[in-house]
This record gives C-alpha cells, structure tokens and sequence, in this order.
C-alpha cells in the first residue's frame, strides 16, 4: 500500500489521457432530469463529473451485471441451430468516485459468482475495470456501511482510494491496478500535514455514520437462522408492495432471470435480466405451488439472504449499508430501522429457537 | 464456453408417457462431448427450446448408459409447450449436470425400496435402471408405484418388463376411482401400498419421489415400517433458473436445491426451515 499526491490538475490530466487512450471513463455525473441526483455516466473530462457530493442513485452493479445482457444469440435453421457465444473479455474502463460502499458491492458479489461454477461474465467486466473510490462525506440518515464492517472510508473492492485534502486528493493505491493507474502521476512524497488531514477526514466521516446503526453483532447471522418462524415476520413486512426496487437499485442483490427473446423465427438471443425475490412468481412452480406464496416470506427471504445465508455461506454480509433501499421504498420499508430492532429483538431472546 | 453455454443435442426417438407427458432421447451432436459426458443418477439438467427458454428436469435414464440421456416433462409452462412441439430430428439446448446425486456407491449391497407418485417415476427410473443395470450389487428390490388413475401411469412399457421379472417385487397402484375395469394393480394411495408391500426396513434404503403431498404421507409409514430418516433419499423440486448456484431462487435458507440438492434424506429435509 503506497500514497500519492495528486492535484486537481493532476486528475484532469489523467482522466484526459485516459479519455484519449479511448478507456470508458465513468464517473458521477448530475442527472439530466434530476440536477439534485447523481448517475454513474461515462465522461470525457473531469468537469463533467461531480466527486462526492451525495450517493449516486443506482450501485455500480449494472457495469458488471448489466440490468438485461445477452448470454448467447441462435441462429436456428432445418439442419439444426448455432449458438454464437458472447465476449468474456472486455476493454479496460475506469470508475472513477465509487463510493466506498458501491466498491465494496461488487468484492462481496464476487464470491456468489466465484463460490464453484465460474461466472466469466461477471469476471471478465471485473478483470477490466479499475475502481477509484473517494472518500464519503455525503452519508445521511440512512447510512449504515460501519454496521456491516466497512465504512465511508473502506478501500475494500477499491483499486485506488481517494480523499480530498487541500489542493487535491490524497490517493492511497491498494492494488496493482490501482499502482498501473497512478504510475508516474502527482507526487510520491505525501507532506506529513496532508496525510494527517487525510487520517482527520476519515475519521470525521466514520462517525457520522456511526451514529446511525450498531455494528451488527457475529452472532445475529445464528439468530436469524434460528428465527425463520418468528411472528414478526408476520407483520414486518407489511408495507412492502413487492416491487423489487430494493433489489434493483442495491449494490449486492445479484438474483437473475434468464428468457430468450426471438427476433425472427430463425435468430434470436438468451438473455439474463436483473430480477427480485420481492415478487410473487420468482419461486412460482409451473404446478402453481409457490414456497414464498406471501409477501412475509418473500421480505424474509431478502433479510435472510443478506444478514444470515449468505454470511453462512461466504463469511461476508449481503449488504454494504448504504441505505438506498430505504430511500426508494414506496412503502417506506426502511431496512437500516429494522434491521436496529431486529438486533434488540436479538438482544433481548438470544439464543431461543422458534423452529 | 462460459458456464451459460448449453450443449446442443438432437431429439432420437419421442415416447408419449400419458396424454401430456412425454419423453425424449436425446444425443449429443458433438461427438466428442458424446464421449466424455458423464452423469450420476439424481442429477439434473437445464434443457432450452431456443426462442422459448430454459427449463428444468432431471435425467431420467441411468448412468450406467452412455451416449445419450433421457427427459420426461408435463407440458405445462411455456418451455414445456415448446418442447411438446418439437419433434424427432429437431435440436434442443442442454446445460448440465448439475447438483448432487442419489448415493449408489453407499447403497451397494443392501435392499432397495423405490417409492414413487406420477412423474415422480422419472428421477427414480434413473436409480432403478442404474441398479439393473448392476442387479447383483443389490439384494431385494422392491418397486411401489402408483398414479391418481391408471392413464397417469408413465414409462410402462418398462413396468411391464419390471412386473415380469422375478428379481423385482413390483407393486403398481392406482388411486381409489383412478382403475379401469381391466385394472389388476392395487386400488390405494402410496401410503396405503407402500405399508401393504411387505418391505422389510432391516438393511434398505428407500428412494422416494412424488407430489408433496404424498411424500408428506409416506414418510410417517416409512419412520412406522423401521426405516430411519437418514436411510429414506428424496429429491426436492424448486424452481430454477441457473442451476449454478447464482440467480438466488431455489435456496431453502442456507440450502441451496441447485447445488447441496437435488437429493436430501429425510433427515437433512426435517432440518430445513419449512419453506418449500
């Protein structure tokens, strides 16, 4: 782990070489129908993009596991059908402003898509793309990255973290990606006031977040295992409409559909579309029996995966806590106060089965 | 190939089971995959009609029997409609096999009870002919299967060849209503002729496949017959999408039907949380 220097003409200069070298640049951008509200977007120059000034909309799982992606296309004739296989290579883009949670998203998603079969889908996007995230400052209320083990300055999933400092950013480089991104770029001598305003920051910005969720305890995974038949699940859900926009705008959720759609009676592809475990026909067997037949289910399926299966599974929580869950949800579910209660809830029956 | 690629196959010979269930031979079209591809009874397969999509069922023939695989499905989605449609000649995807299988090496030298209800017949058939296929690795074989009538009964050109051997105890049933007049089965539910079958539970695995509900049934006569929980094998059907462990639709909590499935005993089934 090294530090560099850089300026904000230093940075100009680089996404300006990097634009010109014909790399997709993405960083964010204010959205067009909505100047109060960032987007991920791909940029040609630093002026374009706005470093953090507030948690983009949407994760940046999409540059990874794009909302709807084609998996093969066909070609189907008398004699029989060839299959065309799409690329798994692709060209190298930068990311420029993650934010700590976003970089965190996808290194937690890697394991799901690594844990036996190989998803060279996802890999090869991965494997191309370098992951600048800057420090956060634009947490609020909903925020809870430290509850689940990361924070506003986690480098975790970053190649390079960056943290604005007087006159530019302080870049620590995590990874050799990150090394082959700033090789050569600011300064390598870091004075020592700009990396004791760099440490000040993040310190400043973890307790802000803080304040907002306890760290979610080891042993709340077994607790939920243990309480799949609490009554509350009975009654927890009752605001949620089952639309899914939990699952579409969070970093983590990675459930997929995969349906063909033909253009011709001859060609046609097999694609792979985001989908929810938040609607009613995901586990919808063709003899019409459903094992996630009610919404309780369904909603208790989401918090299971993410606080319990998954960490049995892979050691990792399902969620980066960084709360646009609760700021999407029309019912106003709001996953960070739940989780809260769940946890006293937890405190005070620890370690009674309800199976 | 990546992991999404399924392997074509053409359609060899076409059996229609009942009036909606049917059931396909299929080869691979590359020889080469021919000769390397290998299975185990219980596993499954992600079988695509292109233009329809993918759909999942597992390989009903046994794996001692190279060269080709065999499905059966219910038309009763839109992949399975598409699949009724094609016809011998016409090419199909295949991705697999996919998750665990029924432990033969274990069951080796003892007794088998086969159970099953309707298609259920299919992931059983695999075990069953796998068995045959090596008759004396295994004791007594006993076969109770049964169909709500007797036109819902599939693969039975095969129960007439088992009824005739004397190496199989075969007992077919029909549900009360389901018989015809030149019926000569049993007229009970599985339940019912799996306790009249005269198994013995010393030293026998039981291998159960069927509708829920009659699973459900059969495993208190099962635990009454002496046969412990983690001597009875099912299999457990959840939807499916990848088959990989990936698209998060098929888990039971922390179990997921794709990979630590299809096949459970008993007992692993009694330790999930209740929610299939």
């Amino acid at each position: 782990m090294t530090h560099r220097f850089l300026s904000q003409a230093d940075l100009k200069a680089l996404i300006a070489e990097l634009v010109a070298a014909k790399t997709r640049v993405i960083a964010p951008v204010r959205a067009k129908d909505d100047p109060e509200q960032l987007d991920y977007l791909p940029i040609q120059s630093l002026e374009e993009a706005t470093f953090g000034a507030r948690i983009p909309r949407r994760s940046l799982k999409e540059f990874f596991l794009p909302t709807t992606e084609i998996l093969l296309s066909y070609h189907q004739t008398k004699e029989g059908v060839t299959i065309k296989e799409v690329p798994t290579e692709h060209p190298p883009q930068v990311l420029f402003s993650a934010t700590p949670c976003d970089a965190a998203g996808l290194d937690v998603v890697d394991k799901v898509m690594n844990w036996d079969y190989k998803d060279e889908l996802w890999n090869g996007r991965r494997k191309a793309a370098t992951i600048v995230s800057f420090l956060c400052s634009s947490m609020d209320a909903t925020c809870f990255c430290t509850a689940v083990g990361l924070g506003p300055d986690s480098s975790r999933g970053s190649d390079v973290l960056l943290v604005p400092v007087e006159g530019g950013y302080l870049a620590t480089i995590l990874t050799e990606k990150g090394e082959a991104l700033l090789q050569g770029k600011g300064k390598a001598e870091v004075p020592a006031a700009v990396q004791a305003a760099a440490d000040a920051a993040q310190s400043e910005a973890r307790k802000k977040v803080e304040a907002n969720l306890a760290t979610i305890p080891a042993d709340f995974s077994e607790w939920l295992a243990k309480n799949f038949d609490h009554p509350l699940w009975k009654t927890i859900s009752l605001r949620c409409h089952g639309c899914g926009a939990c699952a579409s705008i969070c970093p983590t959720c990675h459930c997929f559909d995969i349906v063909d759609e033909h253009n011709s009676s001859s060609d046609g592809v097999r694609r792979r579309n985001w989908d929810s475990c938040q609607t009613s026909k995901f586990t919808l067997h063709a003899s019409g029996h459903n094992p996630r037949g009610s919404q309780n289910e369904r909603f208790r399926q989401r918090v299971e995966h993410k606080f319990s299966i998954y960490p049995t599974k892979f050691g990792d929580i399902l969620c980066t806590g960084c709360g646009r869950c609760a700021r999407v949800c029309p019912g106003g579910m709001d996953l960070p106060t739940l989780i809260g209660e769940l946890m006293t809830l937890a405190k005070a029956e620890p370690a009674e089965s309800k199976l | 190939m990546n992991i999404y690629q399924p392997y074509l196959m053409s359609i060899k010979e076409i059996t229609d089971e009942t009036v909606d269930t049917r059931t396909f031979r299929l080869e691979f079209k590359d020889p080469a995959v021919a000769e390397k591809f290998t299975f185990n009874a219980g596993q499954f397969g992600e079988y695509s009609v292109f233009g329809e999509g993918e759909s999942t069922f597992c390989i009903a023939s046994p794996s001692t029997r190279k060269g080709y695989i065999e499905c059966s499905f219910k038309a009763s989605g839109k992949v399975t409609r598409a699949l009724r449609r094609l016809s011998v000649g016409d090419t199909l995807g295949f991705r697999g096999p996919y998750g665990n299988n029924f432990p033969l090496d274990k069951m080796k030298g003892h007794s088998m009870l086969f159970i099953a209800g309707g298609i259920g017949l299919a992931p059983v058939r695999s075990v069953i002919w796998t068995c045959l296929d090596q008759r004396d690795e295994f004791k007594n074989i006993t076969i109770v299967y049964g169909a709500r009538s007797v036109g819902d009964l599939v693969y039975k050109r095969e129960l007439e060849e088992w009824g005739k051997r004397s190496d199989i105890n075969l007992c077919l049933s029909v549900d009360p209503g389901g018989e015809t007049p030149d019926w000569k089965g049993k007229i009970a539910r599985i339940p019912t002729a799996v306790e009249e079958s005269g198994v013995v539970a010393a030293d026998t695995f039981a291998v159960i496949c069927g509708p829920p509900v009659m699973i459900k049934f059969t495993l208190p006569v099962l635990t009454k017959l002496g046969f412990p929980a983690d001597h009875i094998y099912t299999t457990l059907e959840n939807r499916m999408k990848c088959g990989l462990g990936k698209c998060g639709r098929c888990n039971i909590g922390p179990t997921y039907v794709c990979k630590d499935g299809p096949v459970f005993t008993a007992a692993e089934i009694r330790a999930l949380p209740q929610e299939f």
